[in-house]
C-alpha cells in the first residue's frame, strides 16, 4: 500500500494534569498499551508524554490508512500499539534547531513501533524532543524511503500553519526533484495530494501541525 | 433538553477549542468539528470529556466515533440524556 502518515505534537500546548487522568487517557490507550510505558518510565520520559507518544503513532497510522479508506473513522483505542523499542541510552534531547529535515531516521534517536488496526501492521517512527513529539508511518519495516520535515513557526493561526506546512513541504519537494511548480490541494476525502502543473502526482504526501510546530512526511 | 438546549450548551464546550470565533457564532448542526471550526484532533478527546462533565453522561467509543459535526454532538447528548432519564 503506497501511502504516508505523519503527527505532530506541541508539548507545550498539551494539558499534562488533565492528560494523567485515567478519564482522560483511557479514550486514547487501551489497557494492553499501558505497561509499554514501563521502559519508557526508566528513561524519564513523563506519563503524559507517553500518552501523547501514542497519540501521535496512531492518528499517524489513522492518516496511513485512510488515504485508501475514505470513510475510515478515527478512534484511538482502535489503533493498538504493539511495541515501541526506545535506542540504547536513550536520552530526551533538546530541540535546538528552527527545522529539522532527514530521509528515514538513521542517526536520530528514534523510537521505533508497530501499531496494528485489526489485521494491518504499520511501523512507527518517533521522535520525542523536550518540547514534541514527531511520528512518522510506514507499512514495511524501514523509512528509508520516507523524507519527512519538522519546523518551528511564530505565527500559530490555522491559516497561517497551513500555508507554511505547505510551504514547507514544497521548498523540500524542489531541492529533491528541482522542479518548482508543485503545489499541494485535498481531495474530496480531505486528504492531501500533490500535483505537479495540473497532474496529481503518485507521490503520497501527509501534513501536521499543532501550535508552533508544522511537519510533514512523503515517500521518495 | 430540547436539540436547541443542547446546542447553546455545546457551543461553550467548543469555544475553548477553537480559534474560528466566527464560525462558532453562528453554528449550525452541518458545522463540521475539525474542517469548520477548525478545531485540532488533539483537543477533540477534551471536548468529549467535557461534554461527559457538563451532561452527567458517558460518551463510549462507538458513540465519540459519530461526533464529527455538531448535529451528530447533538445526536449522541440526547441519546446519552435520554438513556439516563
Amino acid at each position: 500500500m503506497i501511502s504516508t502518515g505523519n503527527d505532530i505534537v506541541a508539548l507545550s500546548a498539551i494539558n499534562a494534569a488533565r492528560t494523567n487522568q485515567h478519564k482522560f487517557y483511557s479514550k486514547i490507550l487501551s489497557d494492553s498499551e499501558t505497561p509499554l510505558y514501563n521502559e519508557l518510565s526508566l528513561a524519564g520520559i513523563p506519563f503524559e508524554n507517553f500518552v501523547w507518544l501514542l497519540w501521535s503513532i496512531k492518528e499517524s497510522a489513522y492518516k496511513f490508512l485512510q488515504r485508501h479508506n475514505a470513510g475510515l473513522v478515527f478512534t484511538p483505542v482502535k489503533f493498538v500499539v504493539e511495541e515501541l523499542r526506545l535506542p540504547s541510552a536513550y536520552i530526551i534531547e533538546n530541540f535546538d534547531a528552527i527545522a529539522e529535515e532527514g530521509i528515514g531516521f538513521n542517526g536520530y534517536p528514534a523510537l521505533n513501533g508497530i501499531v496494528t488496526f485489526g489485521e494491518v501492521k504499520l511501523h512507527s517512527c518517533s521522535l520525542l524532543y523536550d518540547k514534541l513529539i514527531s511520528t512518522v508511518v510506514n507499512d514495511i519495516d524501514n523509512l528509508e524511503n520516507t523524507c519527512w520535515g519538522i519546523k518551528l513557526i511564530s505565527d500559530t493561526t490555522h491559516e497561517n500553519q497551513s500555508t507554511e506546512v505547505r510551504q514547507f513541504l514544497i521548498e523540500r519537494l524542489k531541492r529533491l526533484y528541482g522542479h518548482d511548480d508543485f503545489r499541494v490541494d485535498k481531495n474530496e476525502n480531505g486528504c492531501p495530494i500533490l500535483f505537479e502543473g495540473n497532474e496529481e502526482t503518485p507521490i503520497p504526501i501527509s501534513l501536521s501541525h499543532h501550535e508552533n510546530i508544522i511537519g510533514y512526511s512523503f515517500r521518495g | 433538553m430540547t436539540r436547541t438546549e443542547i446546542l447553546d450548551e455545546l457551543k461553550k464546550v467548543i469555544a475553548p477549542y477553537t480559534t474560528n470565533k466566527e464560525m462558532l457564532a453562528s453554528i449550525n448542526e452541518q458545522t463540521d468539528l475539525i474542517k469548520d471550526l477548525k478545531i485540532n484532533s488533539a483537543n477533540l478527546v477534551d471536548i468529549i470529556i467535557d461534554a461527559e462533565a457538563k451532561y452527567d453522561i458517558e460518551i463510549d467509543y462507538d458513540s465519540a466515533d459519530k461526533m464529527v459535526n455538531v448535529g451528530t454532538c447533538i445526536d449522541v447528548i440526547s441519546e446519552k440524556l435520554n438513556q439516563k432519564a
